[in-house]
């Protein structure tokens, strides 16, 4: 395997944007037949490094070569027609196309110059069902989960018979059994022949699915070697350049709780007569499968999507917010999953994200103060860690610098409520690490931290009780004590005997 | 930031650029044809482009919220024709008249802004029904004919020239005045730029989005009105169809002046150079001494050429 030629590589590129040196003299090899893990912080250079190696991106320095041979300016088709495919971070979908047009677009089989329907039917068939995915074929994608739109993406990839597939974190919204398929197909793959390059920031998937590892730090290859003979911390290590330590802080009970928000027989969207105590100094977690109802709970407390209740009590105010001025004005905050779309104003400033609440509810016509704005961004970039000139567009930072702008610009508000959704989704380990650093550090402060999460190890580190919602109730209210993963898990598929308190 | 930094963003800047290639244009023409560059000629055609400037103030707030405005070519007509209708002798100032159809045409601003937020009619669709709709009332109320106006106030704004100064053009600076105060110095004006650039973000970072288009949308309507008062008064008759040239004009205003139509990013002070700029192809084209068919189609295409040379922007992701 060591002996055979690379399928594609990258030979000491260099790549800086705005003048910042975001990879400098990078060389990577994929191996037909090998499982190429590539690991990196956010910002560390993984992202230019793939489009650079789909033809996104065209190198400042070095050469992409493909089956050996040097390409100047390859461009996404030829990157395609060499049999490149990218399952990007990003979905790429359109939503208005059923799951076989998604599939098939841009590569539509033609017939007399027309689409031919039942070709693309019957090759699209075939790359769902490598992926498990049984939904009609004519689907719009747009009534697809978000998990199920991600296996869509690793079809549209196969479809395309690809002999180089590079995946950017393809597990982050996958269900535990949709990991599985994926991991059953890469394997196969590999044994035949592929050449795989696999992102991800959950290092046991990486550890079990991966030969040989390239670790990037701050735009550089930190490690390029085969994976036997390390372990995850080791991994961690060569990311962030020091020990690891412990991801989760240490739990500790807070010592005085009281109840800042309550509801009973509340509904919104999918959620049906649900009774919730929200509590200050406590880390509420809620989970379950994805798509149950829990973004509505957050939206509908947060009054951004219509709701209800029988009786309801948000910091000492008798009645839902209803809206979400009133919300923020009764000091909740909310944080959404999808940064670019829903949490970033991506065109614009850092310090202009960083201060829109303020203006969203400072009076109207009050001449605003620049310098001031200034002091308090910067003290909040310090505060959190954002690097960089403020004054760039917040689409110029990495993912994990993004979600930091989004929980930023709450803080100089002080919240006593802090709706999260998904805070660490798609972030690199540091920066999860200092989330929950200060998750743990707001609820100390005694703020009520409500933490919706994908990721189940977080809930049980990390959470003082956890609400598992299923079909848009509270399936099981799990206390300190009695949560683990396994009861996590089995109150969120139904199969439990749960230990339900509360 | 630097000083010579901010000098040279300031260089960069699509205000400047296109201040540039107003300054470009006058002085060509100025060479070229005789009397163009004559004080009273450049003066006149400051005053021609404060009518479009005053349009096009409240169609920035709009294009900035990421929405358009169709209807201020309509509300231009309204104030130019109710004006005389509600001018009455017993106020011999005039001043109540301007006000009440100031008043009128930011109503009927705010039943768009009303459109647009609450019952979620999209702003092209809204606007142009209001268009519509008001064309119609027009014609109902005054026909074909003219209507002169005997309103002190209003032939002031329209003719006088305190210091040599055109009154149009002294109103359509403290407009401006205004206009770029709110937009850039007042968490009103953030929070346009906001809804512009991510409507769902702003809203969950607290924005009060619905009345904040409803203000702009009022905005829109107070400063079409204002045009129209001040065509009136230039004019000395109102009559409908008056407002006609002032829909696309104030569009391209806006987007020559580097104002993006897709929403969120901007500033007036584009929109100021980009109106003289218009007004001035507008005269060029006149000189030309072309039929009025000619003279339209010349407009639309060197509209067209402008914004394909500047005003085009990369696809946002």
């Amino acid at each position: 395997m060591v002996n055979t030629a690379p399928l594609l590589a990258a030979r000491g590129v260099s790549k800086a944007f705005f003048g910042n040196p975001v990879l400098r003299n990078v060389s990577i090899a994929l191996l037909p037949g090998r499982v190429h893990a590539l690991l990196g912080e956010n910002g560390a250079g993984k992202s230019t490094l793939i489009n650079m190696l789909s033809g996104a991106l065209r190198p400042d320095g070095g050469t992409i070569e493909v089956d050996g041979k040097a390409v100047s300016h390859m461009t996404p088709p030829e990157a395609r027609q060499a049999g490149i495919a990218v399952v990007q971070q990003e979905l790429s979908l359109t939503a208005n196309l059923s799951i076989a047009e998604n599939i098939g677009l841009g590569a539509y089989p033609r017939r007399f110059g027309l689409v031919d329907y039942s070709s693309l039917a019957s090759q699209a068939r075939e790359a769902c069902a490598l992926v498990g995915l049984d939904e009609p074929l004519s689907t719009p994608v747009g009534e697809l989960s978000l998990g199920r739109r991600q296996m869509v993406e690793i079809a549209k990839a196969l479809y395309r018979k690809p002999r180089v597939l590079i995946l950017d974190e393809p597990t982050s919204s996958l269900s535990a059994t949709e990991t599985r398929i994926l991991t059953d197909l890469l394997e196969r793959l590999r044994s035949q022949g592929t050449a795989i390059l696999y992102i991800s920031h959950r290092l046991n998937e990486v550890m079990a699915l991966c030969q040989h590892v390239t670790v990037l730090k701050d735009g550089s290859v930190t490690a390029d070697r085969p994976l036997e003979g390390t372990d995850a911390a080791g991994l961690v290590r060569l990311m962030v350049g020091r020990d690891p330590g412990d991801l989760f802080p240490k739990w500790q009970a807070s010592p005085s709780r009281t109840t800042a928000a309550s509801v009973r027989n509340f509904s919104a969207g999918l959620v049906r007569d649900v009774d919730l105590d929200i509590k200050t100094g406590e880390v509420l977690g809620i989970g379950g499968l994805v798509g149950q109802g829990q973004e509505d709970l957050l939206l509908g407390l947060y009054g951004a999507i219509p709701a209800k209740a029988v009786s309801s009590e948000v910091n000492a105010y008798q009645a839902l917010p209803g809206g979400v001025p009133k919300a923020n004005a009764l000091g909740l905050a909310y944080v959404p999953a999808d940064r670019k779309r829903e949490g970033l104003h991506l065109i614009h400033p850092i310090i202009t994200n960083l201060m829109l609440p303020a203006f969203a509810r400072l009076p109207a016509l009050k001449p605003r103060n620049r310098g001031s704005e200034r002091d308090l961004a910067r003290k909040l970039a310090a505060q959190l860690g954002i690097k960089g000139d403020l004054n760039r567009p917040a689409q110029a930072l990495s993912g994990g610098n993004q979600q930091k702008v989004a929980l930023a610009k709450w803080m100089p508000h002080d919240p006593l409520v802090l709706l999260l959704n998904d805070p660490t989704r798609g972030v690199d380990v540091e920066t999860k690490r200092e989330i929950y650093i200060m998750l743990r550090q707001l609820a100390k402060d005694g703020k009520a931290v409500v933490l919706m999460s994908s990721d189940t190890p977080e809930l049980v580190h990390l959470c003082d009780r956890v609400a598992v919602v299923r079909e848009g109730r509270i399936a099981a209210m799990l206390e300190h004590d009695a949560l683990s993963e396994e009861n996590i898990v089995a109150a969120a598929v139904g199969a439990d005997k749960p230990k339900v308190a509360a | 930031m630097s000083p010579k930094a901010r000098i040279m963003t300031i260089l960069r800047s699509r205000p400047f650029l296109t201040l540039l290639v107003v300054a470009a244009v006058w002085i060509v023409a100025s060479l070229a044809t005789r009397g163009f560059g004559a004080f009273g000629h450049l003066r006149y055609l400051v005053e021609l482009a404060a009518v479009i400037g005053l349009v096009a103030a409240g169609q920035t707030f709009v294009v900035v919220a990421g929405g358009i405005d169709l209807s201020v070519a309509a509300i231009v007509t309204v104030a130019a024709v109710g004006l005389p209708l509600v001018s009455s002798s017993a106020d011999p100032t005039g001043l109540s008249a301007i006000l009440i159809v100031l008043a009128m045409t930011t109503a009927i601003g705010l039943v768009n802004g009303l459109g647009v937020a609450y019952l979620k009619v999209h702003p092209m669709i809204m606007t142009l029904a209001m268009a519509t709709f008001l064309q119609g009332l027009l014609i109902i109320i005054a026909g074909g004919s003219a209507v002169s106006v005997q309103n002190p106030l209003v032939g002031w704004l329209g003719n006088a020239r305190p210091a040599g100064i055109p009154a149009g053009v002294l109103l359509w600076v403290v407009i401006s005045a205004l206009v770029l105060f709110v937009m850039h110095a007042t968490p009103f004006g953030a929070r346009i730029f906001a809804i512009g650039a991510n409507p769902r973000a702003a809203e969950l970072s607290g924005v009060p989005v619905p009345a904040t288009t409803i203000a702009i949308y009022g905005i829109s309507g107070l400063t079409a009105g204002l045009a129209g008062v001040l065509v009136l008064g230039m004019n000395g008759q109102g009559y409908v169809g008056i407002g006609d040239p002032y829909l696309l004009a104030s569009i391209a205003a806006v987007v020559l002046g580097g104002t993006s139509i897709l929403g969120g990013l901007g500033t007036y002070a584009g929109t100021i150079p980009g109106s003289i700029l218009l007004v001035t192809i507008t005269a060029l084209i006149t000189v030309v001494n072309a039929s009025p068919g000619w003279r339209s189609i010349l407009f639309g295409s060197l509209i067209l050429g402008l914004l394909l040379l500047s005003g085009r922007e990369a696809a946002r992701r």
